[in-house]
């Protein structure tokens, strides 16, 4: 929906300057009558394979957009978005329409029910962001964040962000709240509407001839290494070897401001953002730089162990 | 039915299995053509150099991997053949994990498996998991690209669900609120009893996007011809001390459950 990405554009140069980024969307969190003010940035930073869009002497390329009937070069203010009818007929939607079908729902994300994070089945989960604190007390932020992590749960709620409405998991990790944007029932196929085989009985020895190869195969850690981004990877070292042999290298002015082959995400220092708004002695990393993910370890940080033994170690005092 | 979009085989130690591959979602964004405002002619693309503005032919375009803010290295095509992986049809599994070492923040596209032949061992395979609780590490190549994802059982059927890589996953480690806010002994207790009070099973059918069943309306009634009205503004809240505001909520959900 381009008309809604036009803030975005505007502000572009100062972004890539580290001055300031802006959220992708800034409200409140509300439980009970708890309302939590926070900003909302992304979890997750594009791969390091996007690439930037040049022609063949290097000059930076970009998009435009023109009408197909009289080819005037369109700025953003003259796009209008279109529904095509199964009919062939198009109806325009304007941005005060789309606009009015959110109304309310925009501004909270409001937590009506907290569920034990291991219930949602991982193919439910979308897209992952960070909420930072963004009101003058970050007292809630800390209380929502200890409790959900101490309890082992995480709250669900939807909010409306860039004219889509997201259901989402607050999670509690590390200190930290994201909003994981989760599907919807109705956009997961089931293995029934797939037309998979019904269940099969197993026979007892083909499964515990799986369960042996399995143990075989259990690991305490998860090396990663293995999540390494292999493509990036081969990508630099071509780009390395090219760059050693002078071979299409180019230098040129105004080439970051060329587009980028999967829709230009921008990258934005949100290890910057993130320690700013939380605290100066929080350490934000990717996870490539970090040792290999270990159970005990998450289980720890957690601060809560697995439900069956919550009891007997909640004399015990939390690790934060 | 839905139709497979991948064949592949599983490999698990000296263990083969066939299976398909579908994707276990589906797609319900609604998606709009741009229009120019003025006429409703739908709109074209063009891709310009954007020092002087002029239009870019596709075969003078290139994609160049950026080194610093002004400098980058072309691609060019036999570049980009190189970096093709080597074609195969099989699904390594290189270890199993309990199921929560990965955080969720690692999904990103799921798919369903299917069996291809032996619906035996598709089965015993995805009880097996189910038992021990753990999920497969997977690497695979399909149409031309590299996959991380994990191998996990959903009611009894095999998932696998694409990772994200490593470098995209941002991690904390350390956060430590100031004492000035770090939340007081009655205020924990407080929100655990909140917590407590509207804990409840993920039941995901509870949830419509009802955005999506607003615009699916609006788009009806406009074909239609209908005349849209105007919408009521947003509500506001007063803000309250941090204390008053759970007891107040506490009271409310208990009032709740009374009624």
């Amino acid at each position: 929906m381009p008309s809604r990405k036009r803030g975005h554009g505007a502000d572009a140069p100062a972004q890539e300057a580290g001055a300031r980024v802006r959220p992708l969307w800034t409200g409140t969190i509300t439980f009970g009558l708890v309302s939590i003010p926070v900003e909302l940035v992304t979890a997750v930073r594009p791969r390091q394979t996007a690439m930037k869009l040049v022609d063949k002497s290097g000059h930076a390329l970009g998009r435009e957009y023109h009408c197909s009937k009289d080819d005037k070069k369109l700025s953003q203010d003259e796009l209008v978005r279109g529904y095509e009818t199964d009919s062939g007929k198009m109806v325009v939607i304007t941005d005060e329409e789309f606009a009015s079908v959110a109304p309310e729902m925009s501004g909270d994300i409001e937590l009506r029910n907290f569920v034990p994070i291991e219930q949602i089945p991982p193919i439910y989960f979308d897209r992952p962001y960070f909420l930072a604190p963004a009101g003058k007390s970050t007292k809630a932020y800390h209380l929502l964040t200890a409790t959900m992590e101490k309890a082992g749960r995480v709250g669900i709620g939807s909010f409306v962000m860039r004219g889509h409405e997201y259901l989402v998991a607050i999670v509690a990790d590390n200190g930290v709240l994201r909003a994981d944007t989760l599907r919807y029932a109705d956009e997961i196929r089931t293995p029934e509407t797939m037309g998979l085989p019904k269940h099969g009985k197993p026979t007892a020895s083909q499964v515990t001839q799986f369960v042996k190869i399995i143990d075989d195969l259990t690991r305490s850690e998860l090396d990663l290494t293995e999540l390494e981004d292999q493509e990036a990877r081969t990508l630099e070292k071509l780009a390395q070897t090219k760059q050693k042999e002078d071979e299409d290298v180019i230098h040129r002015q105004g080439l970051e401001q060329a587009e980028g082959d999967e829709g230009g995400a921008k990258v934005i220092d949100l290890m910057a953002v993130l320690r700013k708004s939380l605290s100066k002695t929080a350490v934000v990393k990717t996870a490539g730089d970090s040792a290999p993910i270990s159970l005990d370890e998450r289980r720890a940080a957690r601060g809560a162990p697995k439900r069956k033994t919550r009891k007997s170690s909640g004399k015990r005092k939390a690790s934060r | 039915m839905a139709r497979a979009m991948w064949k592949g085989q599983l490999q698990i130690g000296k263990q083969q299995l066939g299976i398909k591959l579908y994707s276990a979602v589906e797609d319900r964004t609604i998606r709009f053509h741009l229009l120019h405002a003025k006429d409703q002619a739908p709109v074209e693309q063009h891709i310009i150099r954007k020092d002087t503005g002029d239009e870019v032919a596709k075969d003078d375009m290139r994609k160049a991997l950026a080194l610093s803010a002004q400098t980058a290295v072309v691609l060019q095509p036999d570049d980009l053949e190189k970096l093709v992986p080597p074609e195969s049809r099989d699904i390594e599994i290189t270890r199993f994990i309990a199921r929560d070492v990965l955080g969720d923040q690692w999904f990103e596209r799921p798919y369903y498996l299917g069996p291809d032949g032996d619906n035996g061992s598709y089965f015993a395979l995805a009880a097996a998991l189910a038992r021990k609780d753990v999920i497969g590490i997977a690497r695979w190549v399909m149409r031309k690209k590299r996959y991380v994802g994990a191998l996990s059982a959903v009611d009894g059927f095999l998932t696998l669900t694409t990772l994200r890589r490593a470098d995209q996953v941002l991690s904390f480690s350390g956060i430590e609120p100031a004492k000035s806010v770090a939340p007081q002994a009655s205020e924990l207790k407080l929100a655990q009893q909140l917590v407590s009070s509207i804990e409840a099973d993920f039941d995901p059918s509870l949830w419509q996007n009802e955005y999506r069943q607003r615009l699916c309306k609006l788009i009806e009634a406009k074909a239609r011809g209908e005349k849209i009205k105007a919408v009521p503004a947003k509500k506001k809240r007063a803000p309250a001390s941090l204390e008053e505001s759970l007891r107040a909520s506490l009271a409310a959900v208990k009032e709740k459950k009374v009624a």
